[in-house]
């Protein structure tokens, strides 16, 4: 691809279409023909550009940060150039992270245009707005659009959540709200911080000025932005303390609708934490913090999952301590690491996509998703059997699936910084992870359906269980399924497809970890 | 010894600001007391902005006609803080006014505004 040093075309495109498309479906409103085309067109138009697109960047002041050698982008903080810009990157990294989440895009407007009846218009908007945060999240290079972002995307989070209608789902958007406001808060005292310190809100120019200036007395300060963008991190990816929360919210949200959210909390992990890692990942500490909480996340999320009974808690769970696996890769930091950290995030939002989009299969068979109500599917739909089984495969860590290929290349680089404990961790979390999904799993697809507790508990009966109507599954939910399992597969066998996009910033953003 | 100016006022004031908001988000059990909290911590957040901003003796980023490019340069205070409270303000409106809608909602169906009860899914 070449790289051009004018303002990309592609960039402000990616972010006004789907802003565009929020307000034309919210007018239309309950239009659903109109909505569901409008809707569809602008999602693929999304895919489109992110595959045409050029390499490029889009500035608002001072000069884009370019390597006065070759006149390239550059997140080298050696260059000796002053870039003072607000500016958005579309590299590599970016382009692959957001064509994945403009694939899961076209899927999910796909099946919520089918599904949702009412209200369709302000649903489907947020849904493009959830796109447009993760997509300026991952490709800005200044705190202050980042800091937007992350507000933006947390309060579209929220609507997602109480769209679902649900009383859990209204305290869950209240929950993560009050958090919202609270760690959006921390991000812009982080972001004055950085800003009083160094003078400048372009990270790049951040970077350069604090490795290059004697801090002395002013280190503290860094130290207390780099805890608020700790907050901020944490809050994002639902990692521990918060991982109840998270989980809450993507058990809350309609599975669809989850599979977007998890993506994009996926992006927003990986563009917070390379700059965390950029910014300061030379203090000491800052990373073996970064590790503890990744580690304690993984842990305790696979534990939560292997509480429940109902397959959407249970992937709830999965998502949040799955966010520690992308986070153990950045926080080692190392060359290895962040390509397994950052292609683990790729692998991370398709096989859960696959998982949340079976999840919301499920449904159709009008008995809920808890293992002890929703039994014997596998007879009425077996593909959905299988595909929920290769997903399994896939999230598990199972070779030929492309979650086996992220999760080696983690285990194999915390060996070679020499903390083989979090390759024991990673192990342990790739077969609780295949525990708890196969236990699932077997109760929903696999148990014959004569064994059903409904009848024998007397239990008052949920609103899932009283509407015990099964309605075909649509054609287009069996689609994405297919296309989705067809790429983890693809992806397992040929992991260089993704891969390849991923080293250049692994390679710039690296430091070696010390002992 | 710390020399007490304006600017050091103004982070202090932002300081207790933001402590105050944040106690009262984490410890205040009324819905509509904990969106009011939030309110002070995004007031506290602009103050700090504008703090860091701060030019001793210094004049509104505007190059007025007759001023040098030096002495604007000199004088101006930091315009690009000025802009994030700007920005601040917008967000912090969106999320009071999403919070406020999601007490009302909630309140329409548990008929309290006690975050404690609400959270249970008790009603009053």
């Amino acid at each position: 691809m070449t790289e051009s040093i004018s303002n990309l075309w592609s960039i402000a495109l990616l972010v006004t279409i789907p802003i565009f498309a929020t307000i034309i479906v919210n007018l239309l409103f309950n239009r659903n023909r109109a909505i569901k085309y409008i809707s569809l067109i602008s999602a693929l138009s999304l895919v489109v550009i992110t595959i045409l697109s050029p390499y490029g960047f889009q500035w608002f002041t001072g000069q884009p940060a370019l390597n006065p050698n070759t006149l390239t982008f550059t997140f080298d903080a050696s260059i000796p150039a002053w870039r003072m810009a607000l500016e958005f990157y579309f590299g590599p990294l970016q382009q692959v992270l957001i064509f994945v989440m403009a694939l899961i895009l076209v899927l999910v407007i796909g099946i919520a245009t089918n599904g949702l009846t009412k209200n369709q218009g302000p649903y489907i908007g947020m849904i493009f707005l959830l796109f447009m945060s993760a997509a300026i999240i991952i490709m800005v290079n200044d705190l202050y659009h980042l800091w937007i972002a992350v507000e933006i995307g947390s309060l579209v989070v929220v609507g997602v959540v109480a769209a679902s209608g649900e009383g859990i789902g209204q305290k869950a958007a209240l929950k993560y709200a009050l958090f919202s406001a609270l760690s959006g808060a921390g991000l812009a005292i982080a972001l004055a911080l950085i800003l009083g310190l160094t003078g400048y809100s372009n990270i790049s120019d951040a970077i350069r000025y604090i490795q290059t200036t004697n801090l002395a007395g002013m280190s503290s300060i860094l130290y207390v932005a780099f805890g608020f963008f700790i907050l901020s991190w944490i809050y994002a990816g639902g990692l521990v303390p918060i991982h109840p929360l998270k989980s809450e919210v993507y058990g809350a949200a309609f599975p669809h609708g989850t599979a977007m959210l998890q993506a994009q909390s996926k992006l927003m992990l990986v563009a917070i934490g390379l700059v965390m890692l950029r910014l300061f990942g030379s203090l000491p500490f800052a990373r073996e913090v970064m590790l503890s909480i990744s580690v304690l996340t993984m842990m305790l999320g696979v534990v939560m999952a292997l509480l429940q009974t109902d397959l959407r808690w249970i992937l709830a769970y999965l998502i949040v301590s799955h966010s520690g696996l992308v986070t153990v890769g950045i926080s080692l930091g190392t060359y290895d690491a962040l390509v397994g950290g950052l292609f683990q995030a790729v692998n991370d939002v398709l096989y859960m996509s696959v998982l949340l989009l079976g999840c919301e299969a499920v449904y159709y068979f009008g008995k809920g998703t808890s293992t002890k109500t929703a039994v014997g599917i596998a007879k009425k739909a077996p593909w959905l059997a299988l595909a929920m089984v290769l997903g399994t495969f896939a999230a598990s860590g199972i070779p030929p699936f492309n979650g086996f290929q992220s999760k080696i290349i983690l285990i194999q680089s915390a060996l070679k910084v020499g903390l083989p404990e979090v390759a024991v961790v990673i192990l342990i979390l790739s077969v609780t992870t295949f525990i708890a999904l196969f236990r699932g799993i077997y109760s929903i697809f696999l148990k014959p359906a004569e064994t059903t507790p409904l009848a024998v508990s007397g239990s008052v009966p949920s609103e899932a269980q009283e509407d015990d109507k099964e309605t075909p599954i649509p054609r287009g939910l069996y689609l994405s399924l297919a296309i989705l399992v067809v790429i983890t597969l693809i992806l397992g066998v040929y992991p260089d497809l993704v891969i390849r996009f991923l080293t250049p910033v692994a390679q710039a953003v690296s430091i070696p970890w010390y002992p | 010894m710390i020399q007490v100016t304006i600017q050091l006022l103004a982070f202090f004031a932002a300081a207790v600001l933001v402590i105050i908001g944040i106690a009262g988000m984490l410890f205040l059990d009324n819905l509509i007391k904990k969106i009011i909290a939030f309110t002070l911590l995004s007031d506290g957040v602009n103050l700090l902005l504008v703090a860091v901003g701060y030019v001793e003796g210094g004049i509104v980023s505007i190059l007025l006609p007759g001023m040098s490019t030096s002495e604007f340069a000199s004088r101006a205070v930091l315009v690009f803080p000025v802009g994030i409270v700007l920005t601040n303000i917008v967000i912090g409106v969106s999320t009071t006014a999403i919070l406020v809608a999601l007490a009302i909602v909630l309140y329409r169906r548990y008929g309290t505004l006690k975050a404690s009860k609400v959270l249970k899914g008790e009603r009053r």
